[in-house]
């Protein structure tokens, strides 16, 4: 506050009235104006809309002032430009979306000021300033730019206050300064959510006259945003916004005699009234008593009470009725004090009332569309379960067929009961607001408890491979089990040290965690813990592309194209110590373009190329697999040729996606995540490690299932959270030159979603270290049934679940969209459970997409080899 | 039935039988081993688990070790070549050994790591340890394919043995224990501001409730063994 002086100033000397303006959840920029101009509260889907914005064609101030002839200017955010095309004199609009640029943003604004103000053809002059709002996301609410900024803004409010006070000498009119802020932001300088920071905005009013003592304003300076859009509609004297649900702020309207303030009320009452009526089809407040209107010297005041409807009529017909004693008394100059303070105080009961009721139910819900909806989701995830089931009872009565175990018989597994039992758990608190805030506890809970299952299953029958290999020696048995025990205890850690990485959630954020320590400790240190990763994930990767060394040119080719974008995200790290600033310059972007691209077209080069140059000879069968040939059966070579090669290939594919995708984070993730990408890269691995050993005993969705949690857990361990708030938006920037929609909307998602998307991509890795020695038995099988027993678990599994967690909130949110929290926390829940949807289809269709080739190119190859040979 | 009987005890020492009123009796000591500790923590300290997890804990443990211990051991798997002292030895072997296992398995599922919850967490996994591994330690020690059969209800292929009743009073216990303390930890993220919901107090009735659900299950699973038996 002392780096505005002016302001402050202004404020002190009572010729300024300032408010904080509470605004509704979402707290991002475009429905935030939109309340601003028409008073509404729109819907919470705005908030995607937040990004595409279309023309606004509901009754709003601006809309208003020009029908009346009003010239306006619009300097900045250039989301205005998009709200209200054409209604602009003239216009110059600054991109919103480029977040890293402070200066130019306000340049853009500041340098039209003086010409703007020097003219006198406009009646209505919109600046709005981007910068501060920019600082907040880079740096925070103390960040070191931010008190120049703000100095900067007061600056501007100077410049014109001094120039619309000259203004007024020789003018006949007067000019009102307001200065507004869309939204607050929280300590970290985001926003989005519904927390006392962010909802906290500023409404100036500059220029009014007022008489009100300064201990008034202390107590009694709390407003809705959305009344600022009635107060001026009243102020210029254009008609009040139809859908507005905002109430007029008093203390503007001082300066107005007694009968033109009670004016106002009744505008703003007669407006209120309108749209209850709308909300309310039933609602009509005729035939209520109006025996008051017979004696005016006394009637009665009812006391309110009853439903809704009654009560607002009641209220209402206390107001009026109240007024037109007062007008009566007017008239015969019997007036009191009295009477019109009553009469003021029954309006503003009624118009209080009337808003926040209107302001909960903002918006109408079309029952039928609904319904549609619940109904093909209930549907889809229905089909979904019935595949799934289908295939667990296909897939479970061929390995009985084949290998008559007896273990598979035994009906209670705990690991089983334990997936669908957290199946219920998380249905169950989702309906719970504060589970809904923390859900990460959740997450991390079942992940870890259903890995120490899978440790105590581990424990339990230490040969997981079980019935077949009893032939194997008991050294190679204890290897194994101690390989697994070791794994999961792995993956065990390495969940713990994520779960302490961010507090998250919304209640217990102040408590201490991994990554405020590491911060605490400096720059340097995180710095050099980011160098640090970002070596360990390519050391890591590489070791595992050739620990399986396949013999081939190949691979030599993929680690270089790794080790390439791998040390040119080193040397962008390196370059860039103080990432914070300055890192829009353009080397930066081109450096960053430049390892996309690399990595873009390694990857789908791989992807396409692999199998095409697979080569098959019977003399490779010697080769050391050291994971596959145990279950090998030797007399059906051919097609286990097909089989390993395939496996190899899609190793190698699996392989690629996720090391790729891992260096992509560390690219595009804040610094002091970065460990957080070597812990799940760690994860991933280890649970790799552990389930190619598990053999039969597992059953492969219980392992998939696992994978899910871990990918939702690690989800919460980068930080992300179930409110709009967490979501990283300078890192959405990295290598865009110019501003588009589009791309950064992508870079944003891959971000969010960087844990589910790596477990999820890892399921092609998974299908190929997978013992699949069922498989082999199917020389005459078609390629479908292959195919179909191969991808059926990876894929289905994700997405039952996924569709079940989307169908079961859905009607969650039905169930409570009158809950007072449906806006600040169900909302933004639902946004995550849709977009974790999207990310879910994407990578499962990618997956499949990916095996389902390799097999078919694998395929073809040996059809032609096959020719070849018979020629 | 009695005939395959027969044939185990000669294969392997046997068990000392185990009669009802014996289990009930065992059963009741342990039990009033808890009502003790919450007694005098209550009415001579003037705390309660609350206030003062740590010291409350402690106080449980303190009056439970000894009631458990020296209980169980008379139960002893391999009567002849195990005195009853070595026997109370292995159970006091166990519980340090039981604690840190307690420990990290609370630990990887979430339990606070911060060093100002140490002593809270130490005496945590020491009840835990009195619940679950003690027992079992004093009555089975080292033979690992007993504590298999408890633990993870391993099917021995080669001689299926039937379940003992001094198995049912250990296994339903501590799994009792173990699975109220999981469902104990569900309240702590919530956002009721309780004092109850810091680690360890609703963990720790989490797992006293399902202790005593599990003793009063492995009484009505002996009854009604026996009553099939006198079928």
């Amino acid at each position: 506050m002392e780096a505005m002086p002016y302001t402050r100033s202004l404020l002190a000397n009572g010729m300024a009235i300032g408010f904080h303006a509470k605004a509704a959840p979402p707290t991002v920029t475009m429905p935030r104006l939109k309340a601003m101009v028409s008073g509404a509260i729109g819907g919470f889907l705005d908030v995607a809309m937040n990004f595409n914005t279309q023309a606004m064609l509901d009754d709003n101030l601006l809309g208003q002032f020009f029908k009346i002839g009003w010239k306006m200017v619009m300097l900045g955010d250039e989301t205005w430009l998009k709200l209200f095309p054409g209604l602009f004199l003239r216009h110059d609009g600054v991109s919103s979306f480029f977040v890293k640029d402070t200066v130019h943003v306000d340049q853009n604004v500041s340098r039209h000021l003086g010409y703007e103000l020097s003219r006198d053809d406009w009646d209505f002059l919109i600046l709005h300033y981007l910068g501060l709002d920019h600082v907040g996301h880079i740096g925070g609410r103390n960040s070191a730019l931010m008190a120049p900024k703000l100095r900067e803004m007061d600056e501007v409010v100077k410049m014109i206050h001094m120039n619309s006070i000259l203004n007024q000498k020789n003018d006949e009119g007067q000019t009102l300064l307001v200065v507004v802020s869309d939204h607050g932001m929280t300590e970290s300088g985001n926003h989005g959510g519904s927390s006392y920071e962010e909802t906290d905005s500023l409404a100036l009013f500059i220029g009014v006259k007022n008489n009100i003592s300064d201990d008034f304003l202390s107590t009694h300076n709390i407003i809705h945003q959305v009344d600022i859009a009635p107060t001026l509609a009243l102020l210029f004297g254009v008609p009040i916004p139809k859908n507005n649900v905002g109430v007029l702020i008093a203390e503007i309207f001082g300066y107005l005699s007694e009968d033109q303030q009670m004016k106002a009320l009744e505008l703003n009452s007669w407006q209120l009234l309108r749209l209850l009526q709308a909300q309310i089809p039933g609602l009509s407040c005729r035939n209520y008593p109006r025996d008051g209107l017979r004696d005016d010297q006394d009637f009665r005041i009812a006391k309110c009470s009853g439903s809704m409807e009654a009560m607002f009529c009641c209220l209402y017909t206390n107001a009026a009725l109240l007024q037109k004693s007062w007008m009566y008394k007017e008239i015969s100059r019997s007036n009191s004090r009295e009477d019109y303070t009553s009469t003021v105080v029954a309006y503003y009961e009624f118009l209080r009332t009337a808003s926040e009721w209107l302001s909960h139910r903002a918006t109408d819900k079309p029952v039928r569309l609904l319904t549609v909806g619940i109904a093909a989701m209930l549907l889809s995830c229905l089909i979904l379960l019935s595949l799934l089931f289908h295939t667990c009872k296909e897939v479970y009565l061929r390995e009985q067929s084949l290998f008559d175990l007896e273990s598979i018989k035994q009906t209670w597994y705990l690991d089983e009961t334990f997936v669908l039992g957290v199946v219920l758990i998380l249905i169950v608190s989702m309906a719970s607001s504060s589970m809904v805030e923390e859900e990460q506890y959740i997450w991390h809970f079942v992940a870890s408890t259903l890995n120490l299952l899978l440790l105590r299953k581990t424990i339990k029958c230490p040969t997981g491979a079980g019935a077949q290999d009893l032939h194997s020696s008991s050294k190679g048995k204890n290897k194994i089990s101690f390989c697994r025990l070791s794994s999961i205890s792995v993956v065990l850690i390495s969940g713990r040290i994520l779960r302490g990485w961010h507090q998250g959630g919304v209640n217990w954020t102040n408590l201490p965690d991994i990554s405020k320590w590491l911060e605490q400790a400096g720059t340097d240190n995180v710095k050099s813990i980011q160098l640090v990763s970002c070596l360990l994930v390519m050391s890591l990767s590489l070791c595992v592309l050739f620990l399986f060394g396949f013999n081939m040119k190949f691979v030599l080719v993929i680690g270089f194209s790794f080790l390439m974008s791998g040390l040119l995200v080193l040397q962008h790290f390196v370059k860039h110590q103080d990432g914070m600033f300055a890192s829009s310059s353009c080397s930066t972007t081109t450096l960053v373009q430049i390892i996309y691209a690399i990595m873009g077209i390694s990857t789908f080069g791989t992807v396409v190329a692999l199998p095409w140059f697979v080569r098959f000879s019977t003399s490779e069968m010697g080769l050391s697999h050291d994971l596959y040939m145990s279950t090998s059966v030797p007399n059906e070579v051919q097609n286990n040729t097909l089989l390993v090669k395939l496996r190899e290939s899609l190793y190698l594919v699996g392989w690629e996606y996720i090391s790729f995708w891992c260096l992509l984070q560390l690219l595009l993730q804040q610094t002091i995540n970065s460990m957080t990408i070597v812990l799940l890269l760690v994860q991933i691995l280890a649970s790799m490690l552990y389930f190619s050993y598990s053999g039969l005993h597992q059953k492969q969705w219980v392992e998939i299932a696992a994978l899910y949690f871990l990918g939702m857990a690690g989800h919460f361990a980068l930080g992300n959270s179930n409110s709009l708030a967490t979501i990283d938006v300078a890192g959405a920037f990295m290598g865009i030159s110019n501003h588009s929609t589009v791309l950064s909307g992508i870079l944003m998602f891959i971000i969010t979603y960087a844990s589910p998307m790596l477990f999820i991509l890892s399921m092609v890795m998974y299908v190929s270290v997978k013992d699949t020695s069922c498989l082999p038995s199917l020389v005459n099988a078609d390629s479908t049934q292959l195919l179909k027993l191969m991808l059926g678990f990876p894929c289905l599994v994700p997405l039952g679940l996924n569709s079940i967690l989307l169908t079961a909130y859905t009607i969650v949110l039905l169930i409570m969209r009158n809950h007072l929290f449906v806006w600040s926390v169900f909302s933004p829940k639902y946004i995550y459970v849709c977009t974790t949807t999207i990310c879910v289809y994407m990578g499962v269709s990618v997956v499949a997409t990916t095996v389902t080739y390799t097999y078919w190119v694998l395929g073809l190859k040996k059809k032609m080899l096959g020719h070849h040979h018979l020629r | 039935m009695k005939q395959k009987k027969n044939i185990e005890m000669a294969a392997k020492p046997s068990l000392k039988a185990i009669s009802k009123a014996e289990a009930l009796v065992v059963h009741l000591i342990s039990g009033f081993g808890l009502v003790v500790a919450f007694w005098v923590a209550h009415n001579v300290h003037s705390i309660s688990l609350t206030s003062h997890p740590s010291h409350t804990l402690r106080l449980i443990w303190v009056f439970e070790c000894p009631a458990v211990i020296l209980l169980y051991s008379r139960y002893r798997k391999d009567h002849e070549r195990c005195s009853y002292f070595k026997a109370v030895g292995r159970g006091l072997l166990g519980l340090p050994a039981g604690a840190l296992i307690n420990a990290l398995g609370a630990i990887v599922l979430g339990a606070p790591a911060g060093i100002q919850y140490l002593p809270k967490t130490i005496n945590w996994s020491l009840v835990m340890s009195l619940f679950t591994i003690v027992p079992a330690a004093s009555v089975f020690g080292s033979s690992w394919t007993d504590w298999q059969r408890i633990f993870a209800f391993t099917k021995q292929v080669s001689y299926p043995q039937p379940i003992e009743p001094v198995d049912y009073m250990i296994c339903l216990p501590a799994h009792g224990a173990v699975i109220g303390a999981w469902f104990g930890a569900f309240p702590m993220p919530l956002d009721w501001e309780r004092p109850w919901q810091e680690w360890p107090i609703c963990v720790s009735y989490g797992a006293i409730v399902g202790y005593l659900v599990g003793i009063v299950a492995s009484l009505g699973f002996m009854l009604v063994r026996q009553h099939v038996k006198g079928d």
